[in-house]
């Protein structure tokens, strides 16, 4: 019993798990001091906004349930790039390209709302070809890639929409046309969860996008397409080595990641509730899903919480104003991302406490053993990379 | 002719806030860390030196010695983006996290540091800090007075003049003499080729690299005010992707400084034709098409993607860039 | 005690789970070329980097000229004379040859560098001790004989006294291991005191005046080189008798299972080939080694057998079938194994477990997978299948993260994967680079198994031991051609180092005529 105890508590997964709460707990710390700096007097009340404002009354959960849909799937698509190895800045471009193709095939083609959360699919899979392609045959860096897409990407849709007028709204002309006026069977259908809710925001969403997680988390670790996808992220030539693809695989990993932020795009856009703006900056959704997906360790099951959580502390955000500017919580979240940078000091504390481990005492019993080595008359990896993790963190 | 001298104008005071950030980053890779938050950094740089520039204007100090206030502008500018660099160097070369994960979270932090901070001082909703007039240049500082028709000299060296671009050309001169003249030099290369090798000769690797940084730094904060001086509308909490603009000009200029401000020319150019578009009698208007000019200003992007595809085969990144040193694994 | 210029004194250097160094006195007269021996992980390079001031010592003292100091880096180091020549050289690729020389103790004024005043400082050093170097030429387009002259300027440019070099050799011919010998007994006369790092016997016989020996990090004893035996050093390095060689079965080949024709392989490097026209074959119940010093054309050979490079002439074929332009799957179901010469890089996923690395070459095979979903029961069985066969260790078994394991234990994860897919030919390059004896003969043992069941197994290894003992043919490769074939019962680790260094070739029929001998 004891063993089994020790054991889980051993575990990396409980440190991982306990080092971000300890994360988050800072950066809410820290998104306090802030607001004691800014008005000491309404501190209190901008703290207890972000954290309770979520769940303050049904439509105000809704609402975090409702955003944190789309959150889901950048956080997945930036989430299973990591895994891969890539780092998908550009979810912002490819949820872009999601939500005008979702637009188009529901507005001008009269689609129903899933064949335009497929479209949406298709768009954000093109978009992130493109980084895939440069960084598998031309090596180009999937960061700035990614970036410079992020514009076109922007750019090519605006310029899109403002060249088919159906699209646009008769009376403000920089905004879709209402999708209920459009194509009802376009929006993304409720299923009485509304009622359930008591909002009107509430739709399926947040179950389509946790089944795509759960889909994705069997993916990366039960078969054999995601094993080759990993083994590509952690160790190119190797992977080579075994016969794998590696260039196919990071054309792969980047189209599905991008088609994975592009179903993001359709899932808001085509909710109904909100129209999409032709305007000159970029979509935040898509670089919300870098701390969802950093909060997670990447792990998709682990993405729903972290996106639930992040759309709960926005909605908290929206709650303090007009006292305070909701950009604190962008600060906030930037603080817990920094402190995951942290986390391999904090998870490596966090099992010294649990496990009472004492580099210094285990110096001692071997200074003092008299059979010094295990046998192998190396000093092996282990030992030099145990020594790293001792020493090199307190440079 | 005049239009020309006008393109020149706008593409130089464009091309200099690329050219001091592509140095700053260049810089940091050379010594061995990627800046990917060089968009943070520019941003942080902008927020105090125009909070800075404001508080002149108020004081009436700006109006009076203009070039001077602009110069301390400039220092703040820099001393700002050193202290925040320092947040990317902790993380990365100390604790040796992954570089893009402290990069991520400080361009996550400036913009809305950037907004929360200016709504606190501004008040409620204002959220664009407004460059006084006087930090541009003139003719008047000169001593003589503008014409009422300048010819194509008097366009070019005036139309767009502030004390950042030669300041910046200055310091394009001096990183060319540090990174190949010079014993500091010698090291920063060292360490982001072959860290274990500058290590054994006595080279403290942590502490140069800790200094690149700070370069980029500074560079990337003089490079924020720079891009808020270019785009004109004052400072509006984003430097609109500059920050990695500036790295594609970094790689392009494949790690040197003169192909730097070749590199940072030529995008600026493409950036300016965009604005310029309906003045240039020989490219295309897209008359048919609405909001023709958004392919305008699709173009710099394009073009650097298309740059990069076509060079980076042959592009030669400091050997130890984005691996933590650390000093066990030798 | 006063003519011993470095003493060290009951060291002790500890890292986590493993004392490198126990209890070790080490003292070096002036003057002498003091070699210390050991196998790998005896704690030989740990000792001297605590002498370097790379680490520090748990215990003990350090006495330089009879004076106990401090060495808490390489600065201090440098401060003492003391200066290190390393296995992998510490030199900066992009830089000069001058530049790297200088660098940490640029003359300068203000920061500005003088280079001019190094440059002269450098060309009269290089006259005086015969090191010949181009001060502007770039690493990387220099010989590895000329990199490693650059090593010892660095140290003579300093004003080192007290030279540390650490297994010199390794990468030089043996007419540059020649040249070096005479370039220390050269600095000896002048007055510098060396100690020298190496695991080579002949060497120490041929140059040191006296040896330390060491063994799992503890001293075991010090002799003059004069008074003793090659058999008597390696008793006390490996603390019993070592065979010098390996019992083989005698077996005759049978079928021819691998040819090369014609193969040309461009290089990434430089405009030439780096195989220029090879032809070769490997039959069943034979062990070929390709030998040769690094980087005259084996990896690039090797890559382009396995299918990672594409040849850009000839032909190769596996039991007849056509196996050019094949696929590196393809290859490996046709039956080519692959123990790659860098296991980090190519042959291990490190943050993969061993179950997962075990079935890196047979994932997609139908016993472990179903419709794409990987049955990790099965690889699990597998997996613990291999660990038992063939002993492999590691702390949570199957689960094991492989990066925490041992390097001996990571190859023979590697092993015995590829050698349980049976394969008609085993291509192993270096197998046995950094391990310990005991490992060393594990693999020998497993490659002579296989030759003794009729497989066919290619080799391509440098070290000249090895290359003696374990195989049946021997081709050695220069500048991408080989420029000999030998019977290693009838030639000489020296003939064979001349044909290495490129100062004797056979031509092509002579080969052909020796290899039709050889086959009879």
């Amino acid at each position: 019993m004891m063993t089994k105890f020790k054991k889980f508590v051993q575990s990396p997964g409980l440190s991982s798990f306990l080092a971000s709460v300890a994360s988050i707990g800072i950066g809410l710390i820290f998104g306090y001091l802030l607001l004691a700096f800014l008005n000491p007097s309404m501190s209190f009340y901008g703290l207890g906004k972000i954290l309770f404002a979520g769940a303050s009354s049904a439509e105000k959960f809704s609402k975090v349930l409702y955003q944190a849909a789309p959150l889901i799937m950048t956080g997945l698509a930036v989430g299973f790039a990591f895994k891969t190895g890539l780092f998908n800045i550009g979810a912002s471009g490819q949820y872009t390209m999601g939500a005008f193709f979702a637009l188009y095939a529901g507005i001008i083609l009269k689609m129903p709302w899933w064949t335009a959360l497929l479209a949406a699919m298709l768009g954000g899979m093109i978009w992130g070809a493109f980084p895939g392609v440069c960084k598998a045959l031309f090596n180009v860096n999937e960061v700035i890639t990614s970036i410079m897409f992020n514009w076109i990407g922007l750019f090519v849709v605006n310029l899109s929409m403002s060249n088919i007028p159906q699209m646009l709204d008769r009376i403000s002309a920089n905004r879709t046309v209402n999708l209920a006026a459009a194509n009802k069977s376009a929006i993304i259908p409720k299923w009485g969860l509304d009622k359930l809710f008591g909002s009107p925001y509430m739709n399926i969403s947040i179950l389509i996008t946790a089944s795509v997680a759960v889909i994705i988390f069997i993916v990366l670790n039960k078969t054999t397409f995601g094993y080759e996808l990993k083994a590509c992220g952690y160790n190119r030539n190797a992977s080579i080595y075994a016969g794998i693809n590696a260039k196919r695989n990071i054309v792969l990993s980047m189209v599905i990641s991008g088609g994975l932020a592009g179903i993001g795009g359709g899932i808001y856009y085509l909710s109904g509730t909100a129209q999409f703006l032709v305007i000159k900056s970029l979509l935040n959704m898509g670089f919300n899903g870098i701390p969802v997906a950093l909060l997670a360790t990447s792990n998709p099951v682990g993405i729903i919480f972290s996106s639930l959580f992040i759309s709960y502390i926005q909605v908290g955000g929206e709650a303090m104003q007009p006292q305070f500017s909701p950009e604190i919580i962008n600060i906030i979240i930037s603080v817990i991302i920094y402190l995951s940078a942290f986390s391999m000091l904090l998870k490596g504390l966090i099992n010294r406490i649990l496990t009472h481990q004492n580099a210094r005492r285990e110096k001692e019993r071997v200074l003092h053993s008299s059979a010094g080595n295990s046998g192998e008359g190396i000093v092996t990896d282990a030992a030099i990379s145990n020594k790293s993790e001792s020493e090199g963190v307190t440079k | 002719m005049i239009i020309l001298a006008d393109i020149m104008s706008a593409t130089v005071i464009f091309a200099i806030p690329l050219l001091v950030v592509a140095l700053g980053g260049m810089f940091s890779e050379r010594s061995g860390t990627i800046n990917i938050a060089l968009e943070g950094i520019m941003i942080v740089g902008a927020l105090f030196s125009c909070l800075y520039l404001v508080s002149a204007d108020k004081s009436g100090f700006g109006a009076v010695h203009p070039l001077l206030a602009m110069f301390i502008a400039i220092l703040v500018a820099g001393l700002a983006g050193i202290i925040f660099s320092l947040f990317l160097a902790l993380a990365s070369v100390s604790l040796k996290a992954d570089q893009t994960i402290g990069g991520t979270a400080l361009n996550m932090f400036a913009p809305a540091f950037a907004i929360v901070l200016t709504w606190a001082i501004q008040g409620q909703g204002q959220t664009t800090i407004n460059i006084p007039t006087w930090v541009r240049i003139t003719q008047d500082t000169f001593g003589f007075t503008a014409s009422t028709n300048p010819n194509f000299l008097e366009t070019f060296i005036f139309k767009n003049l502030y004390l950042t671009t030669p300041v910046v050309l200055v310091l394009l001169a001096l990183s060319i003499f540090i990174i190949y003249k010079t014993k500091f030099g010698l090291r920063l290369r060292a360490c982001g080729e072959h860290p274990q090798a500058a290590d054994s000769v006595g080279i403290n690797v942590y502490v140069l690299r800790y200094i690149g940084v700070a370069i980029s730094g500074l560079l990337g904060g003089i490079g924020g005010l720079a891009f808020t001086i270019a785009a004109g509308s004052g400072f509006q909490s984003t430097v609109a992707g500059y920050g990695f603009f500036a790295l594609a000009v970094m790689i392009f200029g494949n790690w040197k400084p003169l192909r730097i401000f070749g590199a940072a020319l030529f995008f600026a150019l493409f950036k300016v034709i965009g604005s310029y578009s309906g003045s240039i009698p020989f490219i295309p208007s897209f008359s048919g098409i609405k909001s023709a000019d958004y392919i305008y200003q699709m173009l710099p992007y394009v073009v650097t993607m298309l740059v990069l595809v076509f060079t980076s085969r042959k592009s030669r990144a400091p050997k130890a860039e984005g691996i933590p040193y650390d000093k066990s694994t030798r | 005690m006063s003519d011993y210029v470095v003493e060290m004194l009951n060291i002790t250097k500890i890292f986590p789970g493993i004392k490198a160094n126990d209890d070790i006195t080490l003292q070096l007269k002036k003057g002498e070329v003091h070699a210390l021996l050991g196998e790998n992980g005896a704690g030989k390079s740990t000792l001297m980097s605590v002498l370097f001031g790379l680490y520090q010592p748990e215990q003990g003292t350090i006495k330089i000229n009879g004076k106990p100091v401090k060495i808490n880096n390489p600065n201090d180091a440098n401060a003492l004379n003391i200066g290190m020549v390393h296995q992998h050289f510490m030199l900066v690729e992009v830089f000069s040859v001058l530049d790297n020389i200088i660098l940490g103790v640029e003359p300068n004024t203000a920061g500005v560098l003088k280079r001019k005043e190094a440059r002269e400082k450098i060309v009269d050093l290089s006259k005086r001790y015969g090191l010949s170097v181009e001060p502007d030429a770039i690493i990387e387009d220099i010989s590895v004989g000329m990199q490693q002259r650059v090593e010892i300027l660095k140290m003579l440019y300093k004003n080192n006294e007290i030279l540390i070099f650490d297994e010199p050799t390794a990468v030089l011919t043996p007419q540059e291991i020649k040249e070096l010998m005479q370039i220390m007994r050269d600095l000896t006369a002048e007055g510098k005191s060396i100690l020298f790092i190496t695991h080579k016997l002949n060497e120490i016989i041929e140059v040191a005046d006296r040896c330390t020996v060491l063994r799992k990090g503890k001293y075991v004893g010090t002799v003059d080189v004069a008074d003793t035996t090659r058999e008597e050093l390696s008793r006390m390095m490996v603390g019993r008798d070592i065979h010098f060689t390996i019992d083989k079965k005698d077996v005759t080949p049978g079928k021819v299972v691998f040819t090369a024709e014609n193969v040309t392989v461009p290089s990434k490097h430089h405009k030439n080939n780096a195989v220029k026209g090879i032809s070769f074959d490997v039959r069943a119940g034979e062990i070929v080694c390709l030998a040769g010093i690094e980087g005259n054309g084996q990896s690039e050979l090797v890559y382009a057998l396995t299918g990672i490079e594409k040849v850009s002439s000839g032909k190769m074929t596996l039991e007849g079938m056509d196996i050019t332009k094949a696929s590196i799957r393809k290859r490996s179901k046709l039956g080519i194994s692959h123990i790659p010469e860098d296991r980090h890089k190519y042959g291990l996923v490190l943050e993969y477990s061993l179950a997962n690395n075990l079935v890196l070459q047979r994932y997609w095979e139908p016993e472990f997978q179903n419709a794409g979903f990987i049955r990790t029961a099965k690889v699990l069985d597998y997996a613990n299948l291999l660990i038992k066969q063939y002993d492999v260790r590691s702390g949570q078994g199957a689960a094991t993260i492989v990066r925490s394991m041992s390097g001996g234990n990571q190859q023979k994860a590697i092993i015995a994967r590829e050698i349980d897919k049976n394969p008609e030919l085993l291509v192993a390059i270096q197998p046995t680079r950094g391990l310990d004896v005991g490992a060393i003969e594990y693999i020998h043992s497993q490659l002579i198994a296989q030759r003794d069941s009729g497989k066919a197994v290619l080799l391509v290894s440098l070290e000249l031991d090895e290359v003696m003992n374990v195989s049946d043919r021997i081709l050695v490769m220069y500048e991408g051609e080989i420029v000999g074939e030998f019977d290693p019962q009838t030639t000489t680790v020296e003939e064979i180092g001349l044909y290495m260094a490129g100062a004797k070739r056979n031509t092509p029929r002579t080969i052909t005529a020796v290899s039709a001998t050889l086959k009879k």
